[in-house]
């Protein structure tokens, strides 16, 4: 036997990987064959008339048609200048301010939900064991917290926007709040998760020159764990662009609002023209991020 | 003796928090938001409230009488559990497929620096791959799909396609970089036997990336049960179809049972895509 055949033999192999790819292929098989996806029903004549329909006339805008490609200009800037810049400035408004509020929420649930910062005695190795009602109570306070978390991610963004339009009726906030809601719960998860994985070092020699709990999260932790922070933070702010043009559609003045309606109205070339407007914004908040995510990491 | 201080009252972090609070500012002002609009509406605590306490007893049955024949409620939430399902793995195994294809392309381990070989498109190729990717993530799923059923009418591969798209770029973006990152040792010593570019990517490069490859796209796959939910807003008969329609209706302990489905689904999907991660790291 060669040593080839010998060394692929004894390959490290692994069974859950090798479940989960034999129950994801069974899965995407089932699931063409399953007749729920009408594959066939696509490309049915009708199907095809409706498409040719929208490319040749739907999406072409009537003065385009008569008058050439010129008057593209003219069509698009009463639209832009009506709905869209407006619904693209509201549209960046909702997801700053959501992020904002979300990661100042955050700063709080980051603290508190994790196990190293809200042990009894913190930071403190060699300290006495702590009695069963104090580690209860602080294992009570991370559990809590991570509960909270999960709570306020589970819930889908949409649905907590829907419970607010119907709470407190028509303005920006119950998008902002959605998002903010929502991104809260994922940004606590992380960052207590960054909270956890400190250098625990630093931190232990502040605690053993005689600071306080307080004193260590507000002057060690929050400091140092900042940039890992902030990385998050615009990571889930592209998400939150994007998130923030489709709450529109449930009837919150962004720019979904404005695509829903030009599609109510049956106003596909104005609709294209929105949607294409979405992804320039939504272009514009990776760019505006990948920038901070720079100058975060070299500072 | 020196004195050691900032050039600055603050640092650079603390210019980035500071500006961040402005924009947050600024942007309420903008929105015209006063605190004053917060405060519920007469009825608003209420639904809340019902909301809330519905979460503590969901829905087993219908909460109003459906016509006779009509299937069980947990019985309609697991079907549109499994259709969820359905509509996600289709969109993934569309998206997984796409996504390897176009992080050949998008990436550039295999034509610039140490591996690299003259080939004067390949820079271009790069550039048209990537403005590409960008393009298809740069328009959520949802408008996808609502651009779909303008063009096409509903249709279910139309939803499938309009979830492979953004998932497609996202995929091959991630899928690229991960592969520009991996261990360049194998793909080396193939280079110098005198491989193709081709060859080296896919025999060198690309099984270094395979793994940390599989776990993101597991995770990914998590994230697409999520968005086909979602998808049921639009008239996809997901989760998220019979979710808005209970809510429409005031049904809030059947909301809960579709709620408690979903979260069933992302947990599972959850705890099996931690484990495999796990099993991963080295």
């Amino acid at each position: 036997m060669s040593e080839i055949d010998r060394l692929g033999r004894t390959r490290p192999r692994n069974r859950l990987l090798r479940w989960t790819a034999a129950a994801l292929a069974v899965l995407s098989v089932y699931a063409w064959i399953s007749g729920e996806i009408q594959v066939g029903a696509l490309f049915e004549s009708r199907r095809k008339e409706n498409l040719l329909r929208f490319l040749r006339q739907e999406v072409v805008p009537p003065q385009v048609r008569e008058e050439g490609i010129a008057s593209l200009g003219r069509w698009a800037v009463p639209i832009l200048s009506e709905r869209g810049w407006t619904g693209a400035g509201r549209t960046l408004a909702i997801s700053t301010l959501a992020i904002v509020l979300a990661g100042l929420a955050a700063i709080l649930l980051s603290m508190s939900g994790a196990r190293t910062l809200m042990a009894p005695e913190a930071f403190l190795p060699h300290a006495r064991r702590p009695g069963p009602m104090r580690r209860f109570a602080w294992g009570a306070v991370v559990f809590a917290t991570r509960g909270v978390q999960l709570f306020l991610r589970s819930i889908p963004e949409y649905v907590w926007a829907y419970l607010f339009l119907a709470m407190l009726g028509p303005s920006a906030w119950p998008a902002v709040l959605a998002l903010a809601i929502h991104n809260a719960g994922i940004l606590g998860k992380l960052t207590s998760e960054t909270v956890e994985n400190l250098e625990p070092g630093p931190l232990r020699a502040l605690r053993e020159l005689g600071a306080r709990r307080l004193t260590i999260a507000g002057a060690a932790v929050f400091p140092v764990a900042l940039p890992r922070f902030l990385l998050y933070f615009f990571y889930r702010f592209e998400t939150c662009v994007r998130e923030a043009t489709v709450l529109g559609m449930l009837g919150i003045v962004s720019l979904g609002y404005w695509i829903a309606d030009a599609r109510a109205r049956r106003f596909y070339d104005e609709m294209l023209l929105l949607v294409l407007l979405g992804a320039g914004i939504v272009l514009l908040g990776d760019l505006v991020s990948a920038l901070a995510r720079r100058f975060v990491r070299r500072a | 003796m020196t004195e050691i201080r900032r050039p600055f009252p603050i640092g650079r972090r603390g210019m980035v928090l500071l500006l961040l609070l402005l924009a947050g500012a600024a942007s309420g002002v903008a929105l015209e938001l006063s605190p004053r609009q917060l405060a519920p509406h007469a009825g608003g605590l209420e639904i809340a409230r019902r909301f809330f306490e519905a979460a503590l007893s969901p829905a087993l049955s219908y909460e109003s009488t459906p016509p006779s024949g009509s299937t069980p409620l947990p019985m309609k939430a697991l079907d549109a559990a499994r259709r969820t399902v359905v509509f996600a793995a289709a969109g993934m195994s569309l998206a997984v497929v796409l996504g390897i294809l176009l992080a050949f392309p998008a990436s550039s381990a295999w034509w610039e620096g140490d591996l690299g070989r003259r080939w004067r498109v390949a820079p271009l190729l790069w550039g048209g791959t990537r403005t590409l990717i960008a393009l298809m993530r740069s328009v959520h799923e949802l408008l996808w799909a609502v651009l779909f059923l303008a063009a096409l009418g509903l249709n279910t591969f139309a939803a499938v396609i309009a979830l492979a798209i953004p998932y497609a770029g996202t995929l091959a973006k991630v899928f690229s970089e991960m592969i520009d990152e991996a261990a360049r040792d194998s793909a080396h010593a193939l280079r110098a036997t005198g491989a193709s570019p081709a060859q080296v990517f896919f025999f060198g490069l690309l099984p270094r990336a395979l793994p940390d490859m599989a776990a993101y796209a597991f995770y990914r796959f998590e994230c697409a049960v999520r968005s086909s939910a979602i998808l049921g807003f639009f008239g996809y008969e997901t989760l998220g179809f019979f979710l808005r329609q209970s809510f429409e209706n005031l049904h809030y302990r059947e909301v809960w049972t579709y709620l408690y489905t979903l979260f069933a689904l992302v947990a599972i999907l959850d705890v099996w895509s931690g484990r495999l991660r796990g099993r991963f790291a080295p």
